[in-house]
């Protein structure tokens, strides 16, 4: 055991000595931090109600003809002008005085035939898109409107519920965040760590060091325990880097330790995955080659079914789960088991 | 010829790694890979499942509920329903119709999700009436119209716009559309209607129909989707390529190549060789399946050799395979950072054309890449690549080979060589690395996009200086910190004002070739003759600053001290912007 700690300890001193990993890490975090950021804001242009937080700037729109939709774009947030034809409005489309226009027909709700607007948007230009959000609460509330007129035609009754007051909602934030960036986050340093002992065993085989090692006073399994335990310890300490970071950005996260206990059980078992096929195959070249197509199928399989690990830490980090998960986590580290197993049966080779 | 059989040994060292048993394998997981992402692409992705918990009184409600996968539940008699919202967590109780919710985060989402998933539910028993006029009455036929966009002040109206007013024409055939309803005036379109009839035989496009709750604004997702395709396996060849070029390193194999009279670019173009073709050759494999079009292979040629270029420069530079693991992920992270995300714009934004994916998207959803498109997204990857190319053939030899030199030694190393082999090698740094500089530039206006416009552009700008700073004084501090030439307050200043006049001279070639391409004479009015005198004496001026202190001082304070003063003219500058 004392020598296992010794070259853990060894491994830890290198990793922090090429100064380059901690860089990388912090780097890593920059980039991960931001493009959440990105793709945040990406995931806010399907939920107008989402971009309600910006201050956007209200969409001019170009208004001709009459008719029941009128009702309900004056309550929404656009600016309107009205034009008596299409291609005066078009000139001021052209001229950049106003962001896309619509043309109400004349088919009206209690008529029969389907009522068809027509918008035209700039192509490419993020005022199409704006205009888009905010005109797509007026369109809905006219389809409603109009469904209410003629849905009784047919003898159609929506799934009605009340709610006393309702406030300013939207899931997307709070699925994207506990759904996908969390998840991704606490995972990543999981499968870093799987790469990292290819690495480490890899490159002793290579640089023909391991045979020197086996003749030391260490133990070949005592080697690689060393190892193994260097790439797992950093695993639930990036995690709560990665945690700590998303808290101080104000996302409630609930259960820590039971999330970093989580990943502490996956990283031991993906890092005996990557033991065993450096130990099988010796060459970084072919390792790597092949981790990287098991942790593709890894991957794919954490988005398979629900109670996967992913789902497990998008729970836990919300509050939607509790000690309840345990289960599953005993599920889960009973795995290690076989794996283990295995790899006592080849490193004694 | 010497190139070719290098490349026929590396194909064949590779190769021989890869036996039955590794192709065996490989396919095995490849297999299972495509059965469970089959599995998922006809299940959904089980990402927020059970995320909100709900308890509910009427068993016809759970019902609904239950066929959204995110809710959790739970039939309750109505006192213990309220106990158990109370006290046991839940985020919604409806009691008979009356939906009750906490204030927090989670329950105010389930509120929403709740929302959506009633209207979906009533959407799908709509649709099973198959009466379209009675269900969905209302459609929205959205038509995109190309309009130049404002890149400027609008008071700079130049000719280049006259691209506008012939798509006013593009437009008249569909304004007729709408005319010939009744109730409109139709005399004065009657001779246009004639050719309505003719355009109606070719499809529009652009156009799209779609019901309210469908209306979103445009998001080629598919092709976003399918683009990845194009990266995955350039990120799997470019990871061999690396792991070769570090194995020679570590076996010290690669020695005996090195004595050998062949030039050092030729050994590593003769081993780039194999995984260039290999690459193109899946690359046309991927465009023949998903029949794409040829041109593609033109967009992704500088993608991959922008990938292995970064693959080698990492492999040369890294002391371990852990370091260049790392530097790889890095890298990779950053590359794909780069072109995937401006690809998500691009229906939205014309700045999404920095990326090539934007053109391979864009030519997967059937639209028009222009010779300029091309030459904008595609420029700084071949520039940037060759320059990786060129810088890690500098130091492809023994002495950084072979030893546990650091990564900013053997950066230094590669600078130095590029001093020692060109003339007047100062001015032609700043101009060479320029490149580098540009793509780091656009990357960060990638990132500054989501924050608001007034921080974002004070950040770039700071961020912007300091990487130019740092490119521009590069070739001095080597100069400096291998005592090439006397530190003297002379050398300080001559090395100041070439390396600040390399950089201004490339940035205008540049800002020539690329960017007047796409915005026309705009750019090149507005940059008047007047207007060159600053910025050339702001790149002198910073660049000498940071010459003179990296006579005594260390490294990192010369730069701190020269993107200030660089970042404070640019800030002067578009003051008007920052506060209003």
């Amino acid at each position: 055991m004392g020598k296992t700690l010794v070259i853990s300890k060894k491994e830890a001193g290198s990793l922090l000595n090429e100064k380059t990993l901690v860089l990388a890490l912090i780097i890593q975090l920059m980039i991960a931090s931001l493009s959440s950021l990105l793709v945040m804001g990406l995931a806010s242009f399907f939920d107008p109600q989402a971009l309600d937080k910006y201050d956007l700037r209200q969409s001019k729109i170009g208004i001709i003809g009459e008719g029941d939709l009128n009702n309900f774009l004056e309550k929404s947030r656009i600016r309107q002008y009205h034009y008596p034809s299409l291609s005066l409005a078009l000139d001021d489309f052209n001229r950049h005085r106003i962001d896309a226009i619509i043309v109400i027909p004349e088919a009206r709700p209690s008529g029969n035939e389907i009522i068809e607007i027509m918008l035209y948007l700039p192509k490419s230009d993020i005022k199409g898109t704006i205009a888009t959000v905010q005109l797509k609460k007026p369109f809905e509330e006219f389809e409603g409107y109009v469904r209410d007129i003629r849905g009784k035609r047919i003898g159609f009754e929506p799934v009605k519920l009340y709610v006393d007051d309702i406030p300013r909602k939207t899931s997307t934030y709070f699925e994207f965040i506990y759904g996908v960036l969390i998840p991704l986050l606490v995972f990543t340093p999981v499968f870093i760590s799987g790469g990292l002992i290819i690495d480490m065993l890899t490159e002793e085989y290579e640089r023909k060091t391991m045979d020197l090692l086996r003749v030391s006073p260490v133990s070949f399994p005592e080697i690689l325990n060393g190892k193994m335990l260097t790439s797992i310890i950093i695993v639930p300490l990036q995690a709560f880097l990665w945690l700590t970071l998303v808290s101080l950005n104000r996302v409630a996260i609930y259960n820590i330790t039971l999330i970093l206990l989580l990943v502490s059980i996956i990283a031991v078992i993906v890092v005996m995955i990557g033991a065993i096929i450096a130990i099988s195959y010796k060459k970084r070249i072919i390792s790597q080659y092949i981790y990287s197509l098991i942790l593709i199928l890894l991957f794919l399989l954490g988005y398979l079914f629900a109670d996967s690990p992913f789902n497990l830490a998008t729970r836990l980090s919300s509050g939607a789960m509790g000690m309840e998960s345990l289960t599953y986590f005993g599920l889960y580290a009973a795995l290690i088991i076989p794996f283990y197993m295995y790899l006592n049966k080849i490193r004694a080779i | 010829m010497n190139l070719l059989i290098i490349s026929k040994w590396e194909l064949r060292r590779t190769g021989l790694y890869f036996g039955k048993r590794i192709l065996i394998l490989s396919a095995l997981i490849l297999i299972l890979i495509g059965l469970v992402s089959l599995f998922v692409s006809q299940n959904g992705l089980h990402i927020n499942d059970n995320i909100y918990k709900i308890v509910v009184t009427d068993p016809a409600i759970a019902e609904v509920l239950m066929t959204d996968d995110k809710f959790n539940v739970y039939i309750a008699k109505n006192t213990e329903a309220i106990e158990l919202f109370k006290y046991r967590d839940f985020d919604i109780l409806i009691t008979e119709n009356n939906i009750s919710y906490h204030s927090s985060e989670r329950s105010i989402a389930a509120l929403d999700a709740l929302d959506k998933a009633i209207i979906r539910y009533d959407e799908a028993r709509l649709l099973s009436y198959n009466d379209l006029n009675n269900t969905f009455p209302v459609w929205i036929t959205v038509e995109n119209i190309e309009r130049q966009q404002v890149f400027q002040a609008p008071a700079l109206q130049l000719p280049g716009f006259e691209k506008s007013q012939d798509n006013t024409d593009n437009s008249i055939p569909l304004e007729v559309t709408i005319s010939e309803k009744p109730g409109k005036e139709t005399a004065s379109y009657s001779s246009i209607k004639e050719m309505t009839g003719t355009n109606k035989l070719s499809p529009v496009e652009d156009q799209v129909l779609s019901t309210p709750s469908h209306f979103n604004p445009p998001f080629p997702f598919k092709s976003v989707v399918l683009s990845f395709l194009f990266i995955f396996p350039i990120f799997f060849i470019a990871q061999l390529f690396s792991s070769s070029i570090m194995e020679e390193r570590i076996r010290r194999k690669g020695e005996l190549l090195l004595v050998s009279p062949l030039g050092s670019y030729k050994i590593v173009l003769g081993k780039l060789l194999p995984y260039l073709l290999i690459s193109l050759v899946m690359m046309t494999g991927i465009i023949i399946n998903i029949k794409g079009n040829a041109l593609m292979l033109i967009i992704m040629l500088p993608v991959i050799l922008m990938f292995l270029s970064t693959a080698f420069l990492g492999a040369i530079i890294a002391r371990s395979y852990k370091e260049l693991s790392f530097v790889l992920i890095f890298m990779s992270v950053l590359l794909s950072g780069y072109i995937f995300f401006p690809a998500m714009f691009v229906s939205i934004h014309a700045i999404s054309i920095i990326s090539p994916v934007t053109l391979i998207v864009m030519l997967l959803e059937g639209e028009q890449v222009s010779i300029t498109d091309y030459l904008f997204s595609t420029m700084p990857f071949y520039l940037v690549s060759t320059l990786g190319f060129i810088f890690g053939i500098f130091i492809y030899r023994e002495e950084d080979l072979f030893t546990q030199k650091t990564i900013r030694n053997k950066l230094v190393d590669s600078v130095h060589e590029f001093i020692k082999r060109t003339p007047a090698p100062l001015f032609f740094l700043s101009m060479a690395l320029l490149p580098v500089a540009f793509s780091i530039q656009l990357m960060l206006i990638v990132l500054m996009f989501n924050l608001q416009i007034k921080t974002g552009v004070v950040i770039f700008i700071i961020f912007a200086a300091l990487i130019e700073e740092v490119v521009k004084s590069a070739g001095i501090y080597t100069i400096f910190s291998r005592k090439l030439s006397d530190a003297s307050i002379r050398n300080a200043l001559k090395f100041g004002i070439l390396s600040g006049t390399g950089f201004f001279v490339g940035e205008k070639l540049l800002l020539l070739i690329v960017v007047s391409s796409i915005a026309g004479s705009v750019f090149g009015s507005a940059m008047g003759i007047g207007l060159l005198v600053f910025p050339l004496l702001l790149h002198i001026t910073s660049t000498t600053a940071a010459s003179l202190s990296l006579r005594s001082r260390n490294y990192l304070f010369s730069i701190i001290l020269a993107t200030t003063i660089h970042s404070a003219y640019n800030l002067y500058l578009v003051r008007s912007v920052i506060f209003g």
